[in-house]
């Protein structure tokens, strides 16, 4: 194919050493290298059982008081016990570093109770005085304040009113345990840091959580080790290696090659080919974050002065509701998450149960000559392009925004332009990156797009973000609007399930105020994915799921999931997910070889049957 | 495209085209040019093969209606093997791969030209210029070819695609803005080497101005030059839509070869072991791109005459 | 990115060279070293002002997605300037460079610079690595192909080269990865070196260079064509110059003339050339170090792209566009000082 249209002018020479050489070298020079113990699997340096997990999303920092970045707190939640934690079972609040709290009858006042015996890695004592200094360096000093700056919003005093008791008062009562999500830091260590803002807490920091961090290899890995003091008791296995990979397929290949343990946020075709592969388990949990399309029902500022670009049109419930009856959820669920996943309801996933669900006859139907009819009916006559035109006889051609960093949303767009178009609505559909989503969502600079939160155990931050007063500023600083939309009915009930301190019935109040947000079709929930999850259990078993049923390992609310797991008897031997490895080198040292040889004959024979250059 | 095509295509034959009908000479010059292209055997076979690739690609709408790649109309399952209905089997969504890939070569061979064509049309103005004009002008045109030589393109190309909005002609423009630089300096040389000569001097001496010395006499000699030249350049653009697709730059709301690949790949396609996914948009591209710079190659040694008999 | 392909040209010479190639050495440093100082003041402004023109409120994206009220926001503004002019902004900007500032980063909440110090050394052994093998490589087959022109052994290079140099790097890298890594595991998937293993000394070194290979022939197999047909172009030029026959005639023999003459002075366009393509290299190291999760520079160039954090992104252009300059810069001096035409003049 590569002629080179000339007459030969090969020489006769010792030939095809170096060419030789040269073509195999590559390969050849990787074959000792291939040689070198076939298993990463298992090999630690110091000869411990280490859970190493694969992580694809990086660090900003370990310091507790400015880490925002989700793996970094999923570490962070390893190493420190917060006031009070997030129990495995069913995310109940349960002993942390308090052992018990009580609450004042008007709700106001909040006592904790440090038991003797808790202790930090290092040994010293954690007390009351612990607690009492983080949370007032958190609320004095605005650098602290990145992390955790809204947990301490709402207290008017903290005080350690011995070593073993904390008083909380609080501005005004709040459903939350205001321990929920606090972490507490050893003040003997802390206090010595000069600017506790810039820290990075990357090396042999001391802690209170069943792990402590030993050593972070920035890009790398970040490596955990257990703590003997846990007053839990001590975790089963010497520590844990967050290794980082920046690919997907890599992560599996990874798990398959025994070089990590476990490896989270599969996709569902990883998913599903890991399934019964020798030596790996895989696990769907119930995830905790929805995935939806919210409609701009016409953005309002702070002032109630219009904000963004919506399409007028959409500020009729109506034309909202005809839209999402004619995307089917369940289809989109069925395809595009290969059914991995629960089909979406309120913006409250089934893992919180008191919360979740709406009522039957409630929910919007995939109907679309029903969708038509209601067009139809509220007056949008169809164009002569098959578009429909709005009230003012404008064609009804909407925008749809996604993230391009989400494949999903593509995906998912290609079904909605396919619905809309047969009830008669265009779509353009356009993919931008996280910030500016973020800020064209904020500012009301969008018709539909595509959004979702993962939500915590506890609603009233979610709902507090759909009250009226929360429209933000002209230029998108101050508060955030969820859907940018507002109903005074929703508000009063935000208000009821705000106030009121028994659980069935604040339950009952937080149910209503999200099915409100359901009937105004703002946000229609496509679904709730599974958290897809696989881990060796040829060496490690045992892990310990949030909710006990149908939950997660890892990303929970806690640290049980990691805490729990157990080393496998013997793992040193380990079995292999792939082929013998030896076999495979033998073969391929064989291909690389004879290839040469060929290249090397083929260039002889040429060299020798060829006239001399003249 | 189709403006694309028709360039290129005069391009490739470099000379089988409208333009031969000129004069009997220009014809007799253009059968030379043929019979030695055709000494290239690897441009010939490139040639036929990227023919036949682009009429394909002209062809998607007939040989597979578009109702295809509705992903609400499909019949078939999610990431099925090859089979007799589907040959490359079928994506995520139950799309057929082959069909895809067919419309993909639109997408992707519309990147490909058009880039070229705007890196063509800089490299050229700019090349010519910087030959031409001497004195202040040309330091500056010189400073900035070399700039932009030297210059990683690719983190050009990523930091241009992030500033601009999503899209191909986004896509077009990055690509093109950064690879013009080889072809200006390639003209460059070219226009020195073709103002040296003394028909030039002659056009000079005869009054001619700047305008119509670069139209009349330097634009026509470098022309091919530059058009062999930017054969090349067509399979980087190709490479590099890829790229920016990979790298989560593209237009996900498009079927490109690029796209194909990035949305194998954010499906887990290559870990499940859906090969059927994750190879045929990689061998498409490496055939069109060798093609391009096999077709490139030939047409070079035609054009510049000491390349001739390597 | 096509410039290696083009063997004509490459044997044609730098354009300036013409003017330089004569100068004295005060003059031809002044010449090289103003021109990349020009250009490190373009990468610089281009820098500023390619990043200013996106949408978007640096001041809000820095809050990610905290709630914050309009006077912090307007502290924000301040504290980095944003409320100035833009004229002012690029004053501070440039100061800021001249100190070796380069912003904080959104993601990182730390100075770009910081970031770039921790892992520019991957990517320059990773990149060196590479650039070193497919020198050789490419050299060292375009000398042979072309001294043996027309035969199987030329053909078969030829192709191969062709065809590995029309491939994606990242799918590339990607087929490399599940074959040898996740099937055949005779290479770690990811990463620079093995976390924990704790070795030390030849065993760390060992061990990284395991972690080399995949990387490393993702990166060689697509650049080293380029190498490879320049070398086989310029020797062929070479080859039927007078004096190789005036040697041959002299009665040396074949091995002498090929090692002593024609390779030295076919070297000399294909050195330009390696350093003309330093720049693909590195934009090769993006794709490769993100497919390898490979900590180097790309890898952070990638994680900047995602958000996008546009500080970053703009520190890592800056440094990424500054090494090839420098690079060139260098190659510049090294040329003069090796081109044996000069020291014959």
């Amino acid at each position: 194919m590569f002629d080179t249209q000339s007459s030969s002018t090969a020489r006769r020479r010792p030939l095809g050493r170096l060419a030789l050489s040269l073509t195999v070298s590559a390969a050849v020079a990787a074959a000792p290298l291939a040689f070198a113990p076939a298993a990463f699997a298992a090999e630690d340096g110091d000869g411990g059982n280490y859970l190493r997990i694969a992580t694809s999303a990086d660090i900003d920092t370990l310091n507790p008081f400015t880490a925002v970045l989700g793996s970094s707190t999923g570490i962070l939640t390893l190493a420190y016990e917060r006031l009070v934690e997030w129990g495995a079972a069913d995310n109940a609040p349960v002993p942390g570093a308090a052992s018990e709290w009580k609450t004042s009858d008007d709700g106001l006042t909040w006592d904790f109770t440090f038991p003797e015996g808790r202790k930090w890695s290092d040994g010293e004592p954690l007390t009351a005085n612990d607690a009492e200094w983080t949370l007032n360096a958190i609320q004095t000093d605005p650098d602290l304040q990145q992390a955790s700056g809204g947990l301490v919003a709402n207290m008017k005093s903290i005080e350690a009113t011995s070593d073993t008791n904390l008083r909380i008062v609080l501005k005004e009562p709040q459903p939350q345990n205001p321990g929920n999500s606090m972490m507490v830091l050893p003040e003997h260590i802390w206090k010595d840091i000069k600017d506790p803002a810039e820290y990075r807490n990357a090396e042999d920091s001391v802690g209170s959580g069943p792990f402590t961090i030993a050593k972070w290899d920035e890009g790398q890995s970040v490596e955990l080790k257990a703590n003997p003091n846990f007053w839990r008791g001590a975790p089963k296995i010497d520590g844990i290696r967050f290794v980082y990979y920046k690919n997907a397929d890599a992560q599996v290949q990874a798990l398959k090659s025994g070089e990590v343990d476990i490896v989270s946020g599969l996709l569902p075709a990883q998913y599903e080919s890991l399934k019964g592969v020798e030596g790996i388990t895989v696990n769907a949990g119930a995830g905790r974050r929805y995935t939806s399309v919210a409609i701009n029902p016409g953005a309002k500022d702070a002032t109630g002065a219009p904000l963004g670009d919506g399409n007028p049109a959409l500020q009729d419930p109506t034309l909202r509701r005809a839209i999402f009856m004619a995307i089917d959820n369940k289809t989109l669920l069925e395809k595009v998450l290969q059914g991995l996943g629960t089909l979406g309801q309120t913006e409250v996933p089934p893992v919180y149960p008191n919360y979740f669900g709406i009522d039957e006859d409630k929910v919007i139907p995939f109907d679309i000559d029903g969708a038509n009819a209601l067009l139809d009916e509220a007056g949008y006559v169809m164009g002569p392009d098959g578009i429909r035109l709005d009230k003012q006889g404008a064609p009804l051609n909407l925008r749809l925004m996604g993230r391009s960093s989400n494949p999903q949303h593509a995906q998912i767009s290609e079904y909605m332009v396919s619905w809309l178009k047969e009830i008669g609505i265009g779509l353009n559909v356009a993919m931008y990156s996280d910030n500016q989503v973020n800020d064209d969502s904020t500012l009301g600079k969008y018709d539909l797009y595509f959004t979702g939160w993962g939500i915590g155990p506890d609603p009233d931050f979610q709902l507090s973000i759909n009250r009226c007063s929360s429209y933000p500023n002209a230029d998108g600083s101050g508060n955030l609007s969820e859907n940018n939309w507002c109903d005074p009915k929703f508000d009063a009930l935000f208000d009821k399930q705000h106030g009121e301190l028994d659980p069935a019935k604040r339950a009952d109040y937080v149910k209503q105020a999200f099915a409100t947000i359901y009937d105004a079709s703002v946000n229609n929930v496509i679904w709730y994915a599974d958290s897809l999850e696989a881990y060796r259990s040829d060496r490690f078993t045992g892990f310990v799921t949030q909710p006990a049923d149908g939950g997660v390992i890892s990303g929970q609310n806690g640290y049980w999931g990691y805490y729990s797991t157990t080393p496998v008897a013997d793992t040193s031997q380990l079995a292999d997910a792939g082929a013998p490895t030896g076999l495979y080198i033998g073969i391929g040292a064989a291909v690389v070889v004879l290839g040469g040889l060929a290249v090397f004959l083929i260039a002889r024979r040429r060299a020798a049957t060829s006239d001399d250059r003249a | 495209m189709t403006e694309a095509v028709t360039t290129e295509a005069v391009t490739a034959s470099a000379a089988r085209g409208a333009r031969s009908v000129a004069s009997a000479r220009r014809k007799q010059r253009a059968g030379e040019v043929w019979r030695e292209f055709a000494r290239h055997r690897s441009g010939v076979v490139g040639l036929v093969l990227l023919l036949a690739v682009i009429a394909l690609a002209l062809l998607a709408p007939v040989i597979a209606p578009e109702q295809l790649l509705d992903v609400t109309k499909v019949t078939a399952g999610p990431n099925e093997p090859p089979s007799w209905a589907n040959p490359l089997g079928t994506d995520p969504a139950g799309r057929s791969v082959l069909v895809m890939l067919l419309w993909g070569s639109r997408v992707s061979l519309l990147v490909g030209f058009a880039a070229t064509a705007v890196s063509m049309i800089i490299g050229t103005i700019v090349g010519m210029s910087a030959g031409h004009f001497g004195g202040v002008a040309q330091a500056v045109l010189l400073r900035i070819m070399d700039f932009f030589l030297v210059l990683p393109s690719l983190v050009l190309a990523i930091v241009l695609s992030t500033v601009l909005s999503r899209g191909v002609v986004t896509i077009i423009i990055a690509i093109g803005v950064t690879s013009w630089a080889g072809t200006a300096r390639l003209v460059r040389s070219q226009t020195l080497t073709i103002e040296a000569r003394p028909y030039i001097e002659r056009a000079w001496a005869l009054g001619a101005g700047n305008g119509h010395v670069l139209r009349k006499h330097v634009l026509p000699a470098v022309l091919p030059l530059v058009l062999a030249n930017t054969t090349l350049t067509v399979g980087s653009a190709v490479i590099s839509e890829s790229t920016l697709a990979f790298l989560g730059l593209g237009d996900p709301t498009t079927v490109s070869w690029g796209t194909m690949l990035k949305t194998a790949l954010d499906t887990g396609a290559a870990t499940a072991g859906y090969w059927w996914y994750v190879l045929p948009p990689g061998i498409a591209i490496v055939l069109v791109v060798l093609c391009f710079t096999l077709v490139g190659r030939a047409l070079e040694a035609v054009v510049n005459p000491t390349l001739r008999g390597r | 990115m096509t410039v290696a392909l083009q063997p004509g040209e490459a044997i044609q010479g730098a354009p300036e060279e013409e003017t330089s190639r004569g100068a004295s050495w005060p003059r031809y440093l002044a010449l090289k070293g103003g021109g990349a100082a020009v250009s490190l003041v373009m990468v610089v402004v281009v820098g500023f002002f390619a990043f200013r023109v996106l949408p978007g409120d640096p001041a809000i994206s820095m809050t990610r997605g905290r709630q914050v009220s309009a006077d912090q926001v307007e502290i924000l503004r301040k504290q980095f300037g944003l409320d100035q002019p833009l004229i002012v902004q690029f004053w501070n900007y440039l100061v800021g460079l001249l100190h070796g500032d380069l912003g904080t980063s959104y993601t990182y909440n730390r100075p770009v610079v910081d970031l770039i110090g921790t892992y520019i050394g991957p990517t320059l052994l990773l990149t060196g690595t590479a650039a070193l093998v497919s020198i050789v490589l490419g050299l060292s087959l375009g000398q042979r192909a072309a001294w043996r022109r027309g035969t199987a052994f030329d053909r078969t290079q030829t192709s191969v080269a062709l065809i590995f140099w029309s491939v994606p790097t990242f799918w590339l890298g990607l087929l490399l990865l599940l074959v040898f890594g996740g099937w055949l595991h005779w290479f770690p998937t990811g990463g620079m070196s093995t976390p924990g293993l704790g070795a030390t000394g030849l065993a760390y070194v060992w061990d990284v260079v395991r972690h080399l290979v995949l990387p490393v022939t993702a990166m060689v197999a697509v650049v080293y064509a380029q190498y490879l047909l320049v070398m086989r172009a310029s020797l062929l030029e070479e080859m039927s110059a007078d004096y190789l026959t005036t040697a041959r005639a002299k009665g040396l023999r074949e091995d002498d003339v090929r090692r002593k003459h024609a390779v030295p002075n076919a070297l000399l366009p294909t050195i330009t050339l390696i350093f003309l393509t330093i720049g693909g290299l590195i934009g090769g190291a993006v794709t490769v170090e993100t497919v390898f999760s490979w900590p180097g520079l790309g890898y952070l160039t990638f994680q900047a792209l995602t958000s996008p954090d546009l500080p970053l992104l703009q520190g890592t252009f800056v440094v990424f566009s500054s090494i090839v300059i420098i690079t060139n810069l260098a190659a510049d001096l090294v040329y003069r000082v090796i081109d044996p035409r000069l020291k014959a003049s």
